[in-house]
């Protein structure tokens, strides 16, 4: 009976350690991908400090951004508090691009733009078993 | 990285479709002038019917003597052809990227299916390898052009694949694959790959000979 | 001790070849082959060279390749490989001996039956590609000895075995004599100015079959066809030109052919039991005239004795007891789609009609068409050993119940009568008019 106790106790320690480290938000390492239904490729590997640091990113508007209903960026504001899908969902509405869509956009089309940063599938898409593909 | 896979996968594209078009193109229309100068008649012969018979026929696995006569390269062949043509088309990656440049929303399958379809074409081609250097009939009329047109074929398959896999070299094998599958394209008009542009003409052609003049079928 | 044995009996002796090839030069092969490529041959030439995968699908399909155990020199591709793509890809540089060698695989390995047509999954038309070697072979002068002999023939007397003006109608009106001591009010109508029939029929049955003119003749008289045969020359519907390549004089001979029906104010041609001729006046001579189709109906025998029987105009009195197995000719089958016909009089005029298999537009090639038997003597035993297949299709058909063999085309009949005595298959071998002959109901004869 002790015995038992002692095992349930060691695997709740663990699981609580292991769902802490995965949804840490100090501590961003992939793209949050739980918005896709049935996503086809590994979530994007993203640190998000280290990112913003290398591309010394000082606004957060510029990837959270947020546009009017006539499709134009509204420079002032910025939308951090907000998940990405809260606006785009899997499928494109009117101007909306679809999540996948505008996750390529706003990630891809930056780095072509910059010439830096990854632009090929497998570059961002790592095969990790880790990451629970 | 940068400037490479934007010329790889900007003007190259570009560059190979032109020439896989235009290259196609001429191929098909001065083999039609080529009967139209010297062998006129081929035009009368010519019959809508016989030729949709005889093509329908030969594109249906089994419904010809000699494919039932050749079960397992039967299997393999169609498999290899359709998804050859069929993957590349509709592979999810190719599907986005199609979307990111022109605002298409090209219909996709699953990147399990795209893989599984890439190993049938990986398969297929080493099937054919194994044809070419085994069986005496085939070896006998091969040539280097045919290996080179088989590896053109398997190159951007497998490329693909293991790029798809991220085993190894990743960013390289990318480039990889994508000129490879550029080169696959060019090659098609000026290799015997333009077996695709022409085999249904000669297959119409034989067609009609054989429903309009000899009363007979060729299958 | 059997390598030495095998050797010589492949070292053919043919004048043909021989001299003709001692006369070449380099220069003349390069020249002629360029020439006949780039003047004569088109978009078909280049579409079949340029489309070939080089798969070897074709193999199978060929007799020669099956007979000579799977030897993929045989093979109809293996074959284009020794001749057309060497010339293609050294653009005509090729020596006398490559010609030689080009001469055996045209001439005497391929019998342009076209069954690898029906094989190649493009469609790919190799007969013709080594109907076009052969065209190269004419102009070189190295055709073999025999089959250009009767090309000679055919250009001198406008008939395939020297038959001279004045033997023609004589050997009629001898046949129509033979035929009056068993008919006594059958005639042969000579030059019968618009009969609706005019009935032609291949040198070698005057030359040394007259009695096929007999049986025709007892045919056309019972079913009371009005018909005529032409006293000119224009009589013999064959064709070796069509063969040799020489193309020319296959126009000639297919001129003077439908001139001499037009000149009699026929309704049609009928031809006798002969493949290769159907082939010359229904496919190739009248394309070289200018005419898609013949500019006179051509009725070839199978479909003309099915016409006859199903409107009942020859009755069968008696059908032939002995089981009977059908070959199908490659040119009036795989080239004319006579093979329903064919049953139908089989079935009409026999007690049993066993099948060989393949059958049908698949049935293996007699090996003695496409001018091959016509080559002569020192090319039997290649012949005969390149159709192993067929012995064995045959023995199948015997051991299912067949005595008789029916084979209208007279290259098969000629062919197939090596091959069952080489492989010692012991059945008999017979035209449709040699059973229809005999099983007829016949009013007018004096004994029946």
């Amino acid at each position: 009976m002790k015995k038992r106790t002692i095992f349930i106790a060691i695997l709740l320690f663990f699981s609580v350690f292991v769902f802490m480290a995965a949804y840490s938000q100090e501590d961003i390492k992939f793209v949050d991908n739980s918005a896709f239904a049935k996503p086809e490729r590994a979530p994007s590997l993203f640190a998000h400090d280290e990112h913003n640091e290398n591309a010394e990113l000082e606004e957060c508007s510029e990837c959270h951004h947020v546009y009017d209903e006539d499709g134009k960026k509204i420079e002032d504001e910025s939308s951090e508090d907000q998940m990405c899908s809260d606006c785009h969902a899997e499928k494109a509405s009117g101007s909306k691009l679809a999540l996948m869509k505008a996750f390529h956009t706003n990630c891809k089309g930056c780095h072509v733009k910059e010439k830096k940063g990854p632009v090929m599938c497998g570059e961002c898409h790592v095969n990790n078993p880790a990451a629970g593909k | 990285m940068h400037d490479v896979y934007n010329f790889v996968s900007g003007p190259l594209v570009w560059v190979a479709f032109i020439v896989f078009i235009a290259g196609s193109l001429y191929r098909v229309i001065s083999l039609i002038m080529l009967v139209n100068k010297k062998e006129k008649f081929i035009f009368d012969y010519m019959s809508f019917k016989y030729s949709l018979r005889s093509i329908i026929r030969w594109s249906i696995p089994f419904a010809t003597v000699n494919w039932r006569k050749h079960p397992v390269l039967t299997v393999v062949t169609f498999a290899f052809h359709i998804c050859l043509i069929v993957a590349p088309l509709f592979i999810l990656a190719h599907s986005v990227l199609i979307d990111e440049s022109w605002n298409i929303s090209w219909w996709s399958f699953s990147d399990t299916i795209g893989d599984i379809m890439t190993v049938i074409v990986i398969a297929g081609s080493i099937f054919f390898l194994i044809r070419r250097v085994v069986l005496p009939e085939v070896k006998f009329v091969t040539s280097a052009s045919d290996y080179v047109i088989l590896a053109i074929v398997a190159a951007p398959f497998i490329t693909g694949f293991i790029a798809y896999h991220q085993w190894f070299a990743y960013p390289n094998m990318m480039i990889f694959h994508i000129i490879s599958g550029e080169i696959m394209l060019m090659a098609i008009p000026f290799t015997r790959l333009r077996h695709m542009l022409l085999s249904p003409f000669t297959r119409a052609y034989m067609g009609s000979e054989f429903g309009g003049v000899r009363h007979s079928k060729d299958w | 001790m059997s390598e030495p044995a095998k050797k010589e009996q492949e070292k053919v002796v043919d004048q043909g070849i021989d001299v003709g090839i001692a006369r070449l030069t380099e220069d003349k092969i390069k020249h002629t082959i360029n020439s006949v490529i780039k003047v004569e041959t088109g978009a078909r030439l280049k579409a079949y060279v340029e489309t070939c995968i080089h798969c070897g699908l074709c193999s199978e399909a060929c007799h020669y390749y099956l007979s000579q155990g799977n030897d993929p020199k045989f093979s109809p591709v293996g074959k284009v490989k020794q001749t057309m793509w060497e010339m293609l890809k050294k653009k005509g540089k090729v020596s006398p001996e490559f010609m030689r060698r080009a001469v055996e695989i045209a001439h005497t390995e391929c019998n342009l039956c076209k069954r690898c047509a029906q094989y190649c999954p493009f469609g790919i038309d190799i007969a013709y590609i080594m109907t076009v070697v052969r065209r190269i072979i004419h102009k070189l002068g190295i055709t073999p000895l025999y089959i250009q002999d009767t090309a000679h023939s055919h250009s001198v007397t406008m008939n395939q075995m020297w038959v001279k003006d004045d033997e023609w109608p004589d050997t009629l009106q001898w046949q129509e004599e033979e035929a009056q001591a068993e008919i006594p009010t059958l005639r042969i109508p000579l030059e019968k100015e618009g009969a609706d029939i005019m009935y032609s029929v291949i040198a070698p049955e005057p030359k040394f079959q007259a009695q096929l003119i007999y049986q025709a003749a007892v045919i056309m008289d019972v079913a009371g066809v009005n018909w005529t045969m032409p006293a000119t020359p224009g009589w013999d519907n064959s064709d070796m030109a069509m063969f040799t390549g020489d193309n020319e004089l296959m126009g000639r001979l297919k001129r003077s052919h439908f001139e001499t029906a037009a000149r009699l104010k026929v309704k049609k041609i009928v031809m006798g039991e002969c493949g290769h001729a159907f082939r010359s006046v229904y496919d190739m001579g009248n394309r070289w005239l200018g005419w898609k189709m013949p500019p006179i109906p051509i009725v070839h025998a199978i479909e003309f004795y099915y016409e006859l029987l199903k409107a009942g105009k020859i009755k069968i009195a008696k059908k032939y007891a002995t089981p009977v197995t059908l070959h199908d000719p490659c040119n009036v089958v795989r080239g004319g789609g006579l093979e329903e016909k064919a049953r139908y009089v089989a079935h009409a005029i026999c007690e049993e009609v066993i099948e060989m298999h393949p059958n049908r537009e698949h049935n293996y090639c007699c090996c003695a068409g496409g001018g091959v038997i016509n080559c002569g003597p020192p090319y039997k035993m290649k012949r005969i050993k390149g159709n192993k297949v067929k012995a064995d299709q045959l023995f199948r058909a015997k051991t299912d119940g067949a005595e008789t063999l029916i084979t209208p085309c007279h290259n098969c009949h000629s062919g197939l009568h090596d091959i069952v005595t080489h492989y010692e298959i012991g059945m008999d071998i017979k035209f449709f008019g040699d059973i229809i002959y005999e099983a007829m109901e016949k009013p007018g004869a004096i004994d029946g």
